[in-house]
């Protein structure tokens, strides 16, 4: 089993493809009305999947957060 | 700069329209593709870089800030600039003018919105099929491709049935604009604009803008729940698409996903009839109809090719590219690279893994209707099997004279009887 890592959305760039929502419905939902993604919950997935989706995703909106220094 | 400063491999011809008559030239991307690096490909007085690999496909659509859309043109020709600010629309715009187009109309084409339209979809669907089936066949493009995409993006958007005679029209009317024929005198419609400015250089464009006009201020006047709507309506943050944006979105829509998605369900139906067994496992097995859908997206690639124009000097497959060169991404030839899908000659409706690049290859210019579109092809597989159509192919196909749509102008396709004898469509159909 892969390591978890939590992902997160630039709202800035994000065009509203869906692409993250059908590869991890559980983790991700386009908002109805800004067409901007939102992370569900924790935002935590196993580092194969995360990258799986960080491809798929076409405007590149989506990063595997750096983990804090701590 | 037009020509590149090294000597790279030259590609065998790919963009003489006539080539396209007999299909696909298969054969030369496939040379292309087994060359090392990028080929040059000459085209009028310059040419471009051909991109024929699914991963170099992949890079630059993805990497849209190197490869721009808003330069030139993304076709293979450029446009004279002030033609190309009268046409601008989402497909050749750059972040951040793009992302900001895109999000305006992003929200109707989501995934959980398009499933919306299901019950729109499947009502028009199960009406051509019924049609095609009572005229016990005929030419499939005129009777169930065409109007199919044409009567849901219209209905999608609020246009009154009443008008979608004349739609048709005029989005015929654009489709010859794509070729060298027109049949309308430059005047048609009313038009003073010079055709240059024009999309497709046609008249019938300015009457689509006229229309899109009047059914937006409608709109405005007396909101209703369409996309037109949503379109002539702010956002939440308050932002709205200019005059020219909506209009030029308002043409885009409606003609975009129509030659396109008419393509797809031609070739589609061409390979079912010609594979019989893989249409006998989509009608075993009703859930292979989503894996059946991208196989026909991939295998009929209605848009072939996608140009950007490099932005700065780069690099792709070892090969340096100079600033302001065309790259021309050959979608057809990326969704039949074996280095990605197995045996890719092959009809197949049970592929596991399927990352066609019909839609393009990633990046933010992916199709917005992609889902619209794979909702338009599954529906209209679900009814086939529901009705257990068998097609049959007459004629060969008469296939379009272009290196960008993949078109089909007609075939004729019979419905043959066997199992839809024994198994007459049940009382659940509409
Ligand atoms: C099977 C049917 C379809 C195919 C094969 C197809 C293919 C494509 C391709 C290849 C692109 C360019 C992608 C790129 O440059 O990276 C595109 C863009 C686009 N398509 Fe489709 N399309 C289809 C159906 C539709 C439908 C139904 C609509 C209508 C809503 C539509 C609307 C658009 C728009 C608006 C763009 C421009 C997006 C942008 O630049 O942000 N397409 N399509
Ligand atoms: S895939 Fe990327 S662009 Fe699409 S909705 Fe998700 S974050 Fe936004």
């Amino acid at each position: 089993m892969s390591e978890a890592v939590r992902l997160v959305v630039d709202g800035d760039r994000c065009i509203g493809a869906g692409q993250c929502e059908l590869a991890e419905p559980e983790l991700f939902r386009v908002d109805d009305d800004t067409a901007v993604a939102e992370v569900l919950g924790s935002g935590m997935l196993a580092l194969d999947r995360a990258e799986v989706v960080v491809d798929r995703c076409p405007s590149g909106a989506i990063s595997i957060e750096e983990p804090a220094a701590d | 700069m037009t020509s590149p400063s090294t000597s790279p491999s030259t590609a065998p011809n790919v963009t003489d329209p006539s080539l396209y008559l007999d299909g696909m030239p298969h054969g030369r991307f496939a040379e292309m593709r087994e060359t090392p690096g990028l080929v040059w490909h000459p085209y009028g007085d310059g040419g471009f870089w051909a991109v024929t690999r699914h991963d170099d496909v992949r890079s630059v659509s993805k990497n849209a800030a190197v490869f721009s859309s808003a330069v030139g043109h993304t076709n293979l020709w450029d446009l004279e600039a002030d033609a190309l600010e009268a046409r601008r629309s989402l497909i050749d715009t750059d972040a951040p003018d793009h992302t900001r187009l895109r999000r305006l109309v992003a929200r109707s084409f989501t995934p959980r919105n398009v499933r919306r339209w299901e019950d729109t979809v499947r009502r028009i669907a199960a009406e051509l099929i019924d049609e095609f089936v009572a005229a016990g066949g005929g030419d499939w493009v005129e009777l169930v491709a065409a109007p199919l995409p044409i009567r849901v993006i219209l209905t999608i958007l609020g246009v009154p049935m009443t008008d979608a005679g004349y739609l048709v029209e005029l989005s015929n009317y654009l489709v010859e604009g794509t070729g060298d024929r027109q049949s309308i005198p430059p005047d048609a419609f009313g038009n003073t604009t010079e055709l240059r400015l024009l999309p497709f250089n046609s008249p019938a464009s300015h009457a689509l803008f006229e229309y899109g006009e009047r059914l937006g201020d409608q709109r405005r006047r007396d909101p209703r729940d369409d996309l037109v709507t949503a379109l002539v309506q702010a956002n939440e943050d308050g932002d709205r698409l200019s005059d020219q944006e909506y209009r030029n979105l308002f043409h885009l829509l409606v003609f975009a996903g129509n030659e396109t998605t008419r393509t797809a369900i031609t070739h589609g139906a061409i390979a079912l009839a010609d594979h019989p067994d893989q249409w006998r496992r989509v009608l075993d097995d009703r859930r292979l109809v989503a894996p059946a859908t991208e196989e026909i997206l991939r295998w009929s690639t209605p848009v072939m090719h996608m140009r950007r124009t490099t932005t700065e000097p780069t690099e792709l497959a070892g090969t340096p590219i100079d600033a302001g060169q065309k790259v021309v991404m050959w979608y057809g030839s990326a969704n039949r690279d074996d280095r990605v899908f197995d045996r890719p000659f092959d009809f197949d409706v049970g592929r596991e893994e399927n990352p066609h690049v019909a839609f393009g290859g990633g990046g933010p210019h992916l199709c917005l209707g992609a889902y619209l579109a794979r909702l338009e092809i599954a529906v209209l597989l679900e009814e086939m099997a529901r009705r257990s159509l068998l097609l049959e192919r007459r004629t060969e196909p008469v296939r379009a004279p272009s290196n960008f749509v993949h078109g089909v102008l007609s075939v004729e396709l019979a419905v043959a009887t066997g199992r839809a004898a024994i198994a007459p469509p049940g009382g659940d159909s509409r």
